[in-house]
């Protein structure tokens, strides 16, 4: 009897030791892009698993199946995502369909600072001053980057010269970018503008530059939409003639991926690009042709499209799981955590992290990265943003393919963003 | 006997019952919910499936994209099957004179068929990039101008067009050359006695005979070419414009960028009942023949 009762408590009592630790292990799931950013975070996440015991799962796809893998799951009983990667063009849909918990009172009751996340980056997120779906993860700012070499070309600048009157010099306008990039395309032995004129997110996304570089915007602090105006007018009858005159034949149906090829083999002058694709092609190793002789810089006009993707939580969650993805979250964007990122090649959100002095010793252009990231305007957050970026991409894709005359194709974007904003 | 044929019926029911139920599980409910979804309010954002009626149809059919997506499919769908058929019965033709290595060229003919649309459509993308890719640095260095080939709107579709004929035509020769083995040597061989020519052999016999697997072929493709959307998605998303702007991936677009279930799902819909028409068209032709 002695022989078999121990056996069976010993085996009872670690059963239920076990059980119990295993009903208290939180494990957390992300469904992350597949980008370099996810990986710097991945090779980190030990280090979070030892300070906290939290376990967590990443979980890799392209960024065409996020949004209906994230969309099954956040609308079903229990979300298998508790943890989440949201892109700002999500950030008006999300919080609208009531999918994420409201990250402020998180904040306030662990006293997590916010203030050193650069305001342009909280705005980016649908943030308020009452709520806040997500917490700025990565930053994708556009900007403009440009070959130095040919502008310093002393016979480039003399052809300019006489042939324009004026300097050859980086452009302060979006028109004086326009016309250096026609002049590159006619007499550098390039393309002036290494162009992403698919239609959708890339060209909705390159006009977005064009539109502020012009001065324009989508919508007034009032929230009317104010699209069609003359400066937006401009930026449409300034992209349709780079895409004509200054960018590499195909341009229509180019997407990043070409546009980066296109640089890195040193075959156009200049690209509008996330700021981060800098170190990239300032790269020998990778882009021996263009290496060196790269610069980045705030659009001309002195504005360009914001981007970034936010860490939220998911509604449908059980409370423990959402305070181990809220301590996540604040580890992982915490400024020692931020800054070991940064060192990898993270495009930080926090302004501490681009004067860091380690990370500017390593890469020097954070300090223009920084101005990139400030200047940015945001394209519209709110609940059908991607679905108007298509409206805008197809009307813009019209206007450049000489389909509709520019005015119609504003017009016609104008009206179906107000259409869906009253939605 | 009429013990025996209930017992038949019963047999019969039995023997079809586990397919049938596994079909109605499989196949039926998934397209009852579908439809259900398309007669409701059901978005993305409100989830619930609460029927409405008809105005999701209503409203999309009274958007010119929807018929300029629908008109795309038309012609996209009627090039695409009459290429291949074409290209196909050439080819079929040609095999069945091949004697020697046929296994071979039936392997090679039939490897893009094996190919995922989308592992075709990347293919496709890096020999048609337009500056660094194979086909216009060719072009280029034969002193030729390089082509746009799908960022220019008059010359997309037709690409997309040429890629899909590329692709789907190995379906077709598989199909026609089963149905030209199957064919009988009789009428051949008094074609022969009484003079007729290899092209009016083909015209009074082959082509006749071979009008049942012909049609099946069409039948299938057009079900296919409807259907497309990987090639799409991969190479133009659409573009340049509208100009390759197929209906399912209107109906893409509509349901989970527009976060329009209910739409999308009409939308959906509406392709399925016209593929549905075409098949009973073709299947009543097929039968009257027969008959």
């Amino acid at each position: 009897m002695t022989k078999t009762f121990f056996p069976v408590t010993l085996g009872l009592a670690v059963s239920l030791v076990g059980g119990t630790a295993l009903a208290d292990e939180v494990t957390l799931h992300a469904l992350m892009e597949d980008v370099p950013e996810t990986n710097i975070i991945e090779k980190m996440l030990p280090e979070f698993e030892r300070e906290t015991g939290i376990k967590v799962e990443f979980e890799k796809v392209g960024y065409g199946d996020m949004h209906d893998k994230l969309v099954a799951q956040l609308v079903g009983g229990q979300s298998y995502y508790n943890l989440l990667e949201v892109d700002f063009l999500w950030a008006g849909e999300f919080p609208a369909a009531g999918w994420l918990e409201d990250l402020k009172p998180y904040a306030e009751k662990t006293g997590f600072d916010m203030s050193a996340f650069i305001p342009s980056t909280m705005d980016l997120m649908g943030n308020t001053k009452d709520t806040m779906p997500l917490v700025p993860m990565y930053n994708y700012s556009m900007g403009l980057i440009y070959r130095t070499d040919l502008l310093n070309a002393p016979d480039l600048k003399a052809a300019y010269k006489s042939e324009t009157g004026q300097e050859l010099e980086p452009p302060k306008t979006l028109e004086a970018y326009v016309r250096v990039a026609k002049f590159m395309k006619a007499h550098g032995k390039v393309n002036g503008a290494a162009m992403q004129g698919q239609k959708g997110d890339p060209n909705a996304m390159e006009f977005s530059n064009y539109l502020f570089s012009a001065g324009g915007d989508y919508l007034d602090v009032d929230g009317k939409v104010v699209l069609a105006s003359k400066a937006g007018e401009t930026a449409l009858r300034l992209y349709k003639d780079a895409i004509n005159n200054a960018a590499q034949t195909g341009a229509l149906s180019a997407t990043l991926d070409d546009t980066m090829r296109l640089m890195c083999a040193g075959e156009a002058f200049s690209m509008v690009t996330y700021w981060w694709m800098l170190p990239q092609i300032d790269n020998a190793e990778s882009c021996p042709n263009v290496a060196g002789k790269v610069a980045l810089s705030v659009m001309p006009g002195g504005h360009g499209e914001s981007g970034g993707w936010g860490w939220g939580i998911a509604k449908n969650v059980p409370a423990e799981e959402k305070d181990a993805a809220w301590k996540f979250i604040t580890w992982v964007q915490s400024t020692d955590v931020a800054v070991a990122r940064a060192m990898e090649g993270h495009a930080p959100v926090r302004a501490d992290v681009y004067v860091n002095s380690d990370v500017l010793a390593k890469y020097a252009f954070y300090k223009d990265a920084m101005a990139v990231v400030e200047s940015g305007k945001s394209f519209p957050i709110f609940t059908y943003s991607a679905q108007y970026e298509d409206t805008l991409g197809t009307q813009v894709s019209l206007a450049a393919s000489g389909d509709v005359t520019v005015t119609d194709a504003l017009q016609a974007a104008a009206s179906g963003l107000t259409d869906l904003m009253n939605k | 006997m009429i013990t025996k044929t209930t017992d038949m019926l019963r047999a019969g029911w039995g023997f079809a019952g586990p397919g049938l139920t596994m079909l109605a599980i499989v196949m039926g409910l998934p397209v009852l919910y579908a439809a259900a979804i398309s007669l409701s309010s059901m978005t993305l954002i409100h989830p619930e499936l609460n029927i409405t009626g008809f105005g999701n149809f209503v409203t999309i059919m009274s958007e010119p994209l929807f018929w300029n997506s629908l008109g795309i499919t038309l012609r996209y769908s009627a090039a695409t099957v009459l290429g291949e058929f074409v290209v196909g019965l050439g080819i079929a033709l040609m095999l069945r004179r091949v004697i020697v290595m046929r296994g071979v060229y039936f392997a090679v003919l039939t490897l893009p068929m094996a190919m995922s649309p989308v592992a075709v459509a990347l293919i496709w993308r890096m020999l048609l990039q337009p500056n660094l890719g194979i086909v216009n640095q060719t072009l280029a260095g034969l002193g030729l101008p390089m082509i746009d080939w799908l960022g220019n709107s008059d010359l997309a579709l037709k690409t997309m067009i040429f890629i899909d004929i590329w692709q789907q035509t190995s379906f077709v020769i598989l199909l026609l050359s089963a149905g030209l083995a199957s064919l009988p040597r009789d009428p051949y061989e008094a074609a022969e006695v009484d003079g007729a020519a290899p092209l009016q052999q083909f015209w009074y016999i082959t082509l006749p005979l071979l009008r049942p697997v012909a049609m099946i072929a069409v039948v299938i493709q057009l079900i296919n070419e409807f259907r497309t959307y990987d090639l799409i998605y991969i190479l133009t998303k659409g573009g340049p414009g509208i100009s390759t702007e197929l209906l399912s991936f209107f109906a893409y677009k509509r349901a989970f960028q527009g976060l329009a279930l209910n739409e999308g799902s009409a939308a959906a819909f509406i392709l399925l009942l016209i593929v549905l028409l075409i098949t009973v068209v073709f299947f009543f032709l097929l039968e009257r023949r027969k008959s």
